[in-house]
């Protein structure tokens, strides 16, 4: 027990950071259950952050969720959100302001994605036009055009649209605090991915304060600021920032449940935007003339060329035999190859990677919000960062080893 | 008189019954649903009451209907109040059962996502489960409607208006050459009705279920 009371601490808090949701010694017993559920769930949760809660199935992670917005009433226990204590407030007005999502999205059918996504504002007692606004809005803000969307109903959606109206949804009322249980867990990998950078790009602009849970750890790496590994009974393994728990997991269960290749891990943790990108990479424009397109590729290093558009975005590679093409008459945009892999900068680097293992190119272009080219990431750049943390991965077991010596103490 | 000739000559005569049996039919019903989707509504949510609500709604459609007619009359006197009530008790068990199997089919998730928006158990059940039972509820409603035009017609032996009353008009005239038309004659026109109801519960099926769940 001693490691859950260590653990329990609110843990490494960043400076300035202000919590905003204090759980304390919240604990949930089913009648007729002889073990609780959740057993005095001790927790802080920072402003604007998110934090993950992350464990197998069965260890309390869901029912703790639930305790927060009191779809579960707790037998005892505390929750403070900003401070005030909301144990014993009316729960329907408490969840009005705390954003819900859950995995099977739970949009109502027989109403239109505005009228969904309407939904919390119309209890608050929005008027119509202020929805009608709000709901324009967040369609725009989660990736959907509202003239396309607003009237259509839920069946009419694919998974992946009806899980970003359920996080539109969740935004109406511009609450505060937002509780996610699974949300991307019923999506289709490829979509899923998507889903959640775009997530974390909007919570760069939104800046919530969001309990995240999940079974799948390499999502909770993703997602999370912060993580608590869960064991039984909602018990805290470990809280601790991604990075730290890769690197000092806290003991056998954590870094069991964080599983092999944590360097590989790492690299869901570096963000393209945090490494140093390729640009020097040669690009011209579609519209440039070849010969000047050929002396750009000649001046470089490079064996391809990266052609943009008029707007800016990458169109297609080119090397120096498509271009003696383009010089007896072959239109630009028909040779080479199509540019496949794309990233934006907030991506990881494993979804760099797995880009560009896809790809038909060695490297992945990096484009910004708008699509328009950034720079590329190849191979190279990404095994600088493994190495680097492969390295400061081994220094840390050798200190471990080092400091287990004398005493056979606990290492944190 | 040939069945076309009585018809010609009683047409008055059997549309004003019809009317008087869709009258004794639609009242009947009113009062079967606004008596029957609250006990379904109850039923579904208290576990505890749900089966005593559907067994002493199903108790009501094993009487025969002859005697469920007749046990109002020294209360009700005869005529249409006993017809009513009795129809009533007939068309309440669809109603009901179907009430709580619509509600009960309503998905967790959409009920949780409902209650996680801080909708009321009260807004909850008027936006939410309701419009989404629906489908199944109205079902019910048919049935009962059904069930309850063809019953309606032995009205007429407790003094209920109706087109029981034609047919056992022809029941009592035996050997009577037009005694079969009388019989006939209501007994077309429960039919027509039956199915002008049926018809039109399609079309308020159309108009009152959401395009997201048709």
């Amino acid at each position: 027990m001693t490691t859950t009371e260590t653990m329990a601490q609110p843990g490494p808090t960043a400076a300035g950071a202000k919590p905003m949701i204090e759980l304390v010694g919240l604990t949930k017993r089913f009648p007729g259950t002889a073990e609780a559920a959740v057993d005095g769930l001790t927790l802080t949760v920072n402003e604007g952050e998110i934090t993950v809660l992350v464990g197998p199935s069965g260890c309390g992670k869901t029912t703790s969720m639930e305790l927060i917005n009191r779809l579960i009433e707790p037998t005892s226990g505390q929750i403070l959100i900003d401070g005030e204590d909301m144990t014993h407030t009316n729960p329907d007005e408490l969840r009005r302001h705390i954003g819900y999502v859950i995995q099977e999205t739970g949009l109502l059918p027989h109403r239109t994605i505005a009228q969904n996504v309407g939904t919390v504002p119309g209890l608050l007692g929005w008027d119509k036009a202020r929805i009608a606004a709000r709901v324009d809005e967040l369609l725009e803000m989660v990736g959907m055009d509202p003239a396309t969307y607003r009237g259509r109903y839920p069946k009419e959606l694919s998974g992946g649209q009806r899980q970003r109206v359920g996080v539109a949804r969740a935004l109406a009322a511009d609450p505060p605090v937002m509780l996610m249980d699974e949300p991307f867990g019923a999506i289709d990998p490829i979509t899923r991915e998507r889903l959640q950078n775009e997530f974390l790009r909007l919570q760069q602009q939104v800046r919530k304060t969001i309990i995240f849970v999940t079974h799948d750890i390499d999502e909770a790496l993703k997602m999370g600021d912060r993580i608590a590994v869960l064991r039984n009974q909602s018990h805290i393994a470990q809280y601790d920032t991604p990075e730290n728990l890769l690197t000092s997991p806290a003991d056998d269960y954590v870094s069991d449940f964080i599983g092999a290749g944590a360097s590989l891990k790492r690299l869901n943790l570096s963000r393209v935007r945090d490494i140093e990108m390729a640009t020097d990479a040669p690009t011209a424009s579609l519209s440039t003339p070849v010969a000047e397109v050929r002396a750009v590729l000649l001046a470089s290093t490079w064996t391809s060329l990266l052609l943009l558009d008029a707007t800016g975005r990458p169109a297609r590679w080119v090397n120096s035999r498509d271009l003696a093409r383009a010089e007896k008459g072959t239109a630009l945009t028909e040779l080479g190859l199509p540019v496949e892999a794309i990233v934006e900068p907030h991506a990881t680097l494993a979804d760099a990677l797995d880009e560009l293992i896809a790809s038909n190119v060695g490297c992945t272009v990096v484009v910004d919000g708008t699509g328009a080219y950034q720079g590329v990431v190849d191979l190279e750049t990404i095994m600088t960062v493994v190495r680097t943390v492969r390295d400061e991965y081994e220094r840390f077991h050798l200190a471990q080893k080092l400091a287990q010596q004398p005493a056979d103490g606990q290492v944190r | 008189m040939t069945f076309a000739e009585y018809l010609t000559r009683n047409y008055d005569n059997l549309l004003e019954l019809g009317l008087e049996h869709l009258n004794l039919v639609l009242i009947s019903m009113g009062i079967a649903l606004a008596v029957g989707l609250p006990l379904g509504i109850v039923a579904h949510r208290n576990g505890f009451l749900r089966n005593p609500i559907l067994a002493g709604a199903g108790f009501f459609l094993t009487l025969p209907s002859l005697a469920l007619f007749s046990i109002f009359i020294p209360v009700l006197g005869i005529g249409a109040p006993p017809a009513i009530a009795a129809l009533s008790l007939y068309a309440l068990l669809p109603i009901v059962s179907n009430t709580v199997t619509g509600l009960a089919s309503v998905s967790p998730a959409v009920v949780k996502a409902s209650q996680g928006m801080g909708m009321t158990g009260f807004q909850r059940l008027l936006r939410v489960e309701l419009p989404l039972a629906w489908p199944v509820i109205l079902t019910g409603i048919r049935v009962s409607t059904q069930v309850v035009i063809g019953i309606a017609a032995i009205a007429a032996l407790v003094g209920g208006p109706g087109l029981g009353t034609e047919i056992f008009r022809g029941l009592r005239s035996q050997g009577n050459a037009s005694a079969p038309n009388l019989v006939y004659g209501g007994t077309l026109g429960v039919i027509v009705l039956a199915l002008l109801l049926d018809a039109a519960f399609v079309l308020i099926r159309r108009l009152t279920t959401s395009r997201g769940i048709r």
